[in-house]
Order: C-alpha cells, then structure tokens, then sequence
C-alpha cells in the first residue's frame, strides 16, 4: 500500500485530482483482477506476465489520450495486485461474507481497491490543509508526505489491538 | 524534477534490485552505482530510439502521438533483456516519460536523463549508508520496519531538496 502511494508523489494533485486518481486505479485494479483471472488459461506459461504488462501500458496510453492522466497510476496498480497473481495455478479460498461465501481473492481484492482509494483521500486531504491552510513548506515536496506516511506505518504496526503471534 | 527522484529513488532502493546483504556496505554501494549506470543507459536508449523512429518521414504522424506505448514496449523489452526487476522497468518507463514531458531535445533529454539517475544513485547511497548505521543503534522495535525506513527517505529527501537549492 505504501509503495503503491508513491506515485502519487510524482505529480502534485490537488485533493479531488488525488481522489478521482485513487477512484480510478481501484476500479481498474478489480477490472484487471477479473479480466485476468478469466482468461489466464489462455495465456500459457511466462506469457501471462508479458500479457499483464502490455495490458498495463496498453491502458496507461489509452487514460493518457482521454484524461491525459499521466502513466504513473500503472505503477500503484501493480503494487496492488497480488504476488500468487501470475500463478495459473492458484485457487481462491472462501471467506464467509454476510452469510454467503465468496472467493477471498475477490474479497481481498475489492477490499484493497477501497483501502487504497481511502489512504491516498486521507494523504491528499492531510497534504491539503498542511501545504494551503498551515504553509508548512515541507508538503510543498515528497519529504513532507514521507514523514507523514512513517507515522502511518508506525500506528499501524503498533495497533494496540492487534492480534499477537 | 524532486518529485520524480525522491519517490523513484525510494521506490528502487526497496524493490529495484536483489539487496545486498546490510553488512556489507561496499557491495550494496557498488550495486548502488551499477544500478543508476544501467538506469541512465536504458533510459537514455529509450530516448534515443524514440527520437530517431520519430526522425523517420516514414511512419505517420499518429505513431508518434503513442509515445507511451513506444516507450512501455522499448522499455520493456530492454529491461527484459538485462533481466531486470519489473520495478525497473516500470522506474524507467515514468523517467523517460517526464523527461520527453520537459525537454524535446535528445542531448538535452539524456543530459536530464544523467542528473535523474545520479540523483537516484545519491539518495540511494545516503540511504544504505543510514540503513548500515542503524545496525548498531538501539532501534525501538516499534519504530523497525516500514516506519523507520520511511522517516530516512523523508529526512534525506530534505537534505536533498536543500541542498539542490543551493546548487541550482
């Protein structure tokens, strides 16, 4: 999730700029998960990853003709598809889901869509008031957003909840 | 060009290359450097072989409105070949995209071309280097991982920022 925010430090979007962008990539993340796990019988052997990145930059050409969106949004899309993602064999398990059972790599999915969508919103909107309302010249750069994402990092690893083990 | 260094500096300093172990720093650096060159020359090739498909009366204006997919597929092909990370590959292919964004000449693309991979390669040293120091500081386990590596890249990413003002 981290590594896939960095892109966004590239360009510097306003807040609802960051939000469409963030909007975007998750609905193509689940549009790619799906078109894949489709069709990947048909791509046989190392194919499949040539196929996924062409796919890629097929895409990055086609958003930047339409929106001029640059082609950074790529990168965070493949940070967020899964490792086992190239792996023809895989199956997905089932999670129980308001008592119907639905495949957790769909589930997984669809939740990282959504949880990236709202970290880049949270970071847009920190970055927002810090750099416009507090003039903190450090958000002018990615230093600022770096700092702000290691406390991220820090709360999340430290959740006091957290299940030990 | 901060905002494309510091991110992309980062982002392969984490999964650009197969790290060297952290006790050995010399080896880490000379991957470090290694690495930049292999950046700086697949970029610049990048660049170079766009440019002279686009010098071709032959090929109709509308390819070369498709330089993304030109450079994508040249990247790719390229990074491939060197067996490099899909990280790579990715780094080069925005590099090369915001350099053709700010400058239309080759010299003047493989010269930025050279300053963005030395960039890279400087952040990436100061960043061993901190990594290497922390080895023998009493880091709170609550602060090791993506916590701590991240506040370096920030602090470094100030240090260059300032220090790229003074320059230019």
């Amino acid at each position: 999730m981290l590594l896939a925010y960095l892109p966004f430090m590239v360009y510097p979007y306003d807040f609802f700029r960051a939000g469409v962008a963030a909007l975007w990539i998750g609905v193509f993340l689940w549009v790619t998960v799906i078109f894949f796990w489709l069709t990947r019988r048909f791509f046989p052997g190392r194919s499949l990853k040539h196929a996924f990145f062409l796919w890629l930059i097929v895409w990055a050409q086609a958003v930047w003709t339409l929106t001029k969106l640059p082609p950074h949004w790529i990168i965070s899309v493949f940070f967020l598809t899964p490792v086992s993602f190239l792996d023809d064999t895989a199956k997905p398990r089932h999670v129980r889901v308001f008592s119907k059972k639905v495949p957790r790599y769909f589930f997984e999915r669809a939740l990282t869509g959504v949880g990236f969508a709202g970290f880049v919103i949270l970071l847009a909107l920190i970055r927002e008031v810090a750099e416009k309302r507090l003039g903190i010249q450090a958000f002018e750069q990615p230093a600022g957003m770096l700092l702000v994402v290691s406390g991220i990092a820090f709360l999340w690893k430290n959740q006091p909840y957290q299940r030990k083990g | 060009m901060c905002f494309l260094i510091i991110p992309f500096a980062f982002l392969l300093a984490m999964r650009g290359t197969r790290p060297a172990p952290l006790q050995k720093p010399v080896q880490g650096l000379e991957r470090v450097w290694r690495e930049a060159v292999d950046f700086f020359l697949t970029a610049s090739l990048v660049l170079a072989l766009w440019t002279f498909a686009g010098a071709v009366e032959r090929i109709p204006p509308g390819v070369r409105e498709h330089a993304i997919l030109g450079f994508g597929i040249t990247a790719y092909l390229v990074s491939h070949y060197q067996k490099k990370t899909d990280v790579f590959f990715l780094s080069v292919l925005a590099s090369v995209f915001m350099i053709s964004s700010k400058q239309h000449n080759l010299s003047h693309e493989i010269l930025l071309a050279g300053i963005v991979s030395a960039a890279i390669a400087v952040f990436q040293t100061c960043f061993l280097g901190l990594r290497y120091k922390l080895l023998f500081s009493n880091v709170p386990p609550s602060m090791k991982g993506w916590p701590i590596l991240c506040l370096l890249a920030g602090w470094i990413a100030l240090v260059l920022r300032g220090l790229g003002g003074l320059v230019f």
